[in-house]
């Protein structure tokens, strides 16, 4: 009875076996016939392809470039594709900024650095249709090496640095290909603020800018911030060795914290540990007690401020300046200004591109500068404060508000954003600063601005280890271990130490390239300014 | 009671001669002695001696002589430094150092621009280097004369280079320059590109001036006062705006006329408003000399460019002529 039920039973499976056999079997075929057809359509197609294809060799993906071979071709630049280079046959190597087809025409605009150029790829007795699709596919920011022939157009290209030509294009390879998502648009990158809000458009916040660098240091804007920045440093090497200074460089690895012991980095060294140095100080003041008379450095500086404001970073870079002088300080002020001075000049005379791009996508007024710089007494800027309401005490030290409020005062007055104010009060000066000889209650120490903001800060410095160690206690520096009136100890002794040889009497100052860059263009974050920036909450790209 | 009676030490009868050159008063007991009212009379003035009244007013014609004689002597005075006069060669020479004393009064820099707040009072003068303002210089040395001034001089970064005659315009730097404290008053030369002459000086207060015209009245207040006469002081300002429009500005036409009118006006007079030098003086010099050289002015133009060069206060402006 089982049997037959088994039996039964199996026969029924197998019939429903069979069914679902059946449709499966149909679902298949059906499959297999749908894959058939669309093989035969490709095929088709493919072999349509292959028979028009005519510009096959003349555009593609070529191997990657692992220096098979060495060839001899000279690649334009895109800044040199001008009126004169027309009707040249020229090979370009740019970056793909934007593709769009049109038909039977593709048009693409190919970037490098802060130029561009409108390129045209058309079906005609050069490409092929199928070229025209393959520009029209390549992904944004690719590199392509294009062969084309420069031709001058009747209506200027707005949208282009080189306006007045265009490259038709007879060959296209792409070097190196870019993913087809991006990040972050290019577009958006440069978009001005305000304007991005008015349409709609996105503009990219700054994390996400920094959180990828790379491509936004592509755009135009970018590009003109750090070569200005560049320019920055140029000119300062440049001023001062004209002057006849000698760089040094200093040691970064300290052993003891020289401005004041809270905002400092610490390292372990071996079975020990050190500190990152927060200013070359200590060390330029050596190199003028070792006869060097005028020296700069330009090197990084870390503090360990845990300010997330628009103006600081942990990691920067410090151009710092120390000299001898003769009889007065106010020589070391004529010094530092007149360096700043041709700074300015030189950013105003030779870098007006780089200034007009970024002013594109940050507009702000031009900077302005008396030669020689204006130098108001600390009095003066409390006078000039208290007039303006401002309740402050003789010997009180400028907070930020007011530092911006007397920026624009003395805007208002003279008209430049860059001055000097001389005699501070002596309490807010750090304890190496030189006191005034003829009141007790300022000191021989000045700081400069720019547009309101302060730049540097400087001073004549002590050099009599008398007085600096005088000086030092008071400030309770260090701790001193005396024996029959000796300094034999402490965190300092060698600093002291380097006065006690004979020491000439010397001053300086020290500028943030970064915050400079910053307040010339009159950006308004110092991270704009900054490569790689590092802050209490970024540690990377 | 009769109480015992004692002789009087004196007799009333003693006359006594009080002093007629003091004041009196009146007699605080006058209610019991009716008698010392007659001394009273000479002070109430109801019986004035005669002989005494005729003194004082002999007393006040001599005074009035006195004062028209200090004041036409004075007039000969400023003659005197013009060397048209007929004098021998002593008396031009005293006239070539310049004369503190060309000005009746000084003013007081408190009274005039506010109350000192510890900042130095500095005025700034923005110029086009294209026109220097040749008035302003005259004025800055004339104001270095009565106040200790620390001038300076900038560049603007508007303008590409100025000449070295037009940073050094100001003369040389004050030794003390490098304590702005010790300075009473701020004369800062800014040259930039500018289209008018502006002037800034307290930013909370006043709103900057502009124009040479305008700058010269403010600079020349600081200076001496205007004359208090107000027909005499509409003269000068007249001069002055016929100066810097029409001379400095204006067409070929309009200048011989200006030269012609001055030249009828110092027929007249030595100076162009009032007896001394005034703005209007000044300012017509300045002017005159930017359009042309001397020699070709009118002849009374010519007798007054060069007293005004005797006194010797138009030094700064001569450099920038050439």
């Amino acid at each position: 009875m089982t049997k037959d039920a088994v039996q039964g039973a199996a026969e029924e499976a197998d019939q429903a076996q069979s069914k679902k056999g059946l449709k499966k079997q149909q679902k298949e075929a059906e499959k297999a016939a749908k894959k058939a057809e669309k093989q035969a359509k490709l095929a088709a197609d493919t072999q349509s392809t292959d028979e028009d294809d005519f510009a096959k060799d003349r555009y593609g993906v070529p191997q990657m470039v692992q220096s098979q071979q060495k060839l001899d071709r000279v690649l334009v630049r895109v800044q040199k594709l001008t009126p004169e280079k027309a009707d040249q046959l020229i090979w370009v190597r740019a970056r793909v900024h934007t593709s769009r087809a049109k038909g039977k025409q593709c048009f693409l605009v190919l970037r490098q650095q802060q130029f561009n150029v409108q390129a045209l790829v058309a079906v005609g007795e050069r490409a092929s249709k199928q070229m025209v699709k393959f520009a029209a596919n390549i992904n944004k920011e690719s590199i392509v090496d294009v062969e084309a022939m420069v031709r001058k157009v009747e209506q200027k290209i707005e949208s282009c640095t080189q306006q007045d030509v265009e490259l038709h294009i007879e060959r296209i390879f792409v070097i190196s290909q870019a993913e087809p998502r991006l990040p972050l648009q290019l577009e958006d990158c440069v978009r001005p603020d305000g304007e991005g809000d008015e349409d709609g458009r996105a503009t990219v916040n700054q994390d996400t800018r920094l959180d990828n660098r790379v491509i936004d240091l592509r755009t135009t804007t970018s590009q003109a911030i750090f070569r200005l920045q560049s320019g920055v440093c140029q000119l300062f090497r440049d001023t001062l060795t004209n002057k006849g200074f000698v760089e040094i460089q200093t040691p970064k690895i300290i052993s003891a914290a020289s401005e004041g012991g809270a905002n400092v980095f610490t390292v372990s060294y071996f079975k020990t540990s050190a500190y990152l140095a927060q200013s070359p100080q200590l060390y330029k003041q050596m190199c003028i007690c070792a006869d060097f008379d005028k020296v700069f450095c330009v090197g990084p500086v870390f503090r360990a401020e845990d300010s997330n404001t628009h103006r600081h970073l942990t990691e920067f870079v410090g151009l710092d300046i120390e000299l001898a002088f003769n009889y007065h300080y106010h020589e070391v002020i004529e010094s530092i200004t007149d360096t700043m001075v041709q700074i300015f000049k030189g950013l105003r005379d030779k870098f007006q591109t780089e200034i007009q791009t970024v002013g594109k996508q940050y507009p702000s007024e031009p900077f302005r500068f008396l030669e020689p710089t204006l130098r108001l007494e600390y009095t003066e800027g409390v006078a000039m404060l208290r007039e303006a309401g401002v309740d402050m005490g003789d010997e009180e030290d400028l907070s930020t508000p007011n530092e911006k409020l007397l920026g624009r005062l003395v805007k208002e007055k003279y008209d430049t954003d860059f001055y000097v104010l001389d005699k501070y009060p002596l309490a807010v000066r750090p304890f190496y600063t030189m006191p005034d000889p003829n009141d007790k209650k300022y000191s021989n120490s000045y700081d400069m601005f720019m547009r309101g903001e302060e730049i540097l800060s400087g001073a004549q410095r002590i050099h009599d280890a008398q007085l600096l160690t005088e000086r030092a206690i008071h400030h309770n520096i260090a701790y001193f271990y005396y024996v029959t009136n000796t300094l034999v100890a402490g965190k300092i002794k060698s600093y002291i130490d380097s006065f006690r040889y004979g020491a000439p009497p010397h001053g300086g100052g020290g500028i943030g390239l970064e915050r400079v860059c910053m307040l010339y263009l009159g950006l308004h974050n110092v991270r704009q300014v900054s490569m790689f920036p590092r802050d209490p909450k970024r540690l990377t790209p | 009671m009769p109480m015992y009676q004692v002789k009087p030490v004196f007799g009333d009868d003693i006359k006594t001669d009080l002093p007629t050159c003091m004041y009196k008063l009146p007699n605080i007991h006058a209610q019991r002695s009716a008698s010392g009212c007659s001394e009273h009379a000479l002070q109430n003035g109801t019986e004035v001696d005669p002989a005494f009244r005729d003194l004082e007013v002999r007393q006040d014609k001599i005074m009035r002589r006195l004062n028209e004689l200090k004041a036409a002597v004075d007039g000969l005075a400023k003659t005197v430094t013009t060397p048209d006069a007929d004098l021998d060669q002593t008396v031009t020479s005293l006239s070539q150092s310049p004369t503190a004393t060309s000005f009746r009064g000084t003013a007081d820099l408190d009274s005039l621009l506010g109350k000192d707040l510890g900042a130095l009072r500095d005025i700034v003068i923005n110029a086009n280097p294209a026109r220097p303002p040749l008035t302003l210089l005259v004025l800055h040395a004339m104001l270095c004369q009565r106040y200790r001034v620390l001038s300076s001089v900038h560049v603007h970064s508007s303008v590409s280079g100025v000449p070295a005659q037009l940073l050094s315009c100001l003369g040389p730097r004050h030794a003390d320059s490098y304590v702005r404290q010790r300075f009473q008053l701020g004369f800062t030369l800014i040259w930039k590109d500018v289209s008018k002459l502006q002037m800034k000086f307290s930013i909370q207060n006043m709103c900057p001036i502009e124009g040479e015209a305008n700058v010269a009245r403010f600079l020349f207040r600081l200076v001496a006062p205007y004359p208090s006469d107000p027909a005499l002081a509409t003269l000068v300002d007249s001069w002055v705006d016929t100066a810097f429009f029409q001379l400095a500005e204006g067409s070929a036409k309009e200048r011989s006329a200006v030269l012609r009118a001055l030249n009828g006006a110092l027929g007249r007079d030595p100076w162009l408003a009032g007896p001394e030098l005034s703005l209007a003086d000044i300012a017509c010099y300045c002017c005159v000399l930017q359009t042309g050289p001397a020699a070709s002015s009118p002849a009374n133009v010519q007798r007054w460019l060069k007293a005004c060069e005797n006194l010797g206060h138009f030094g700064p402006a001569n450099p920038l002529l050439q």
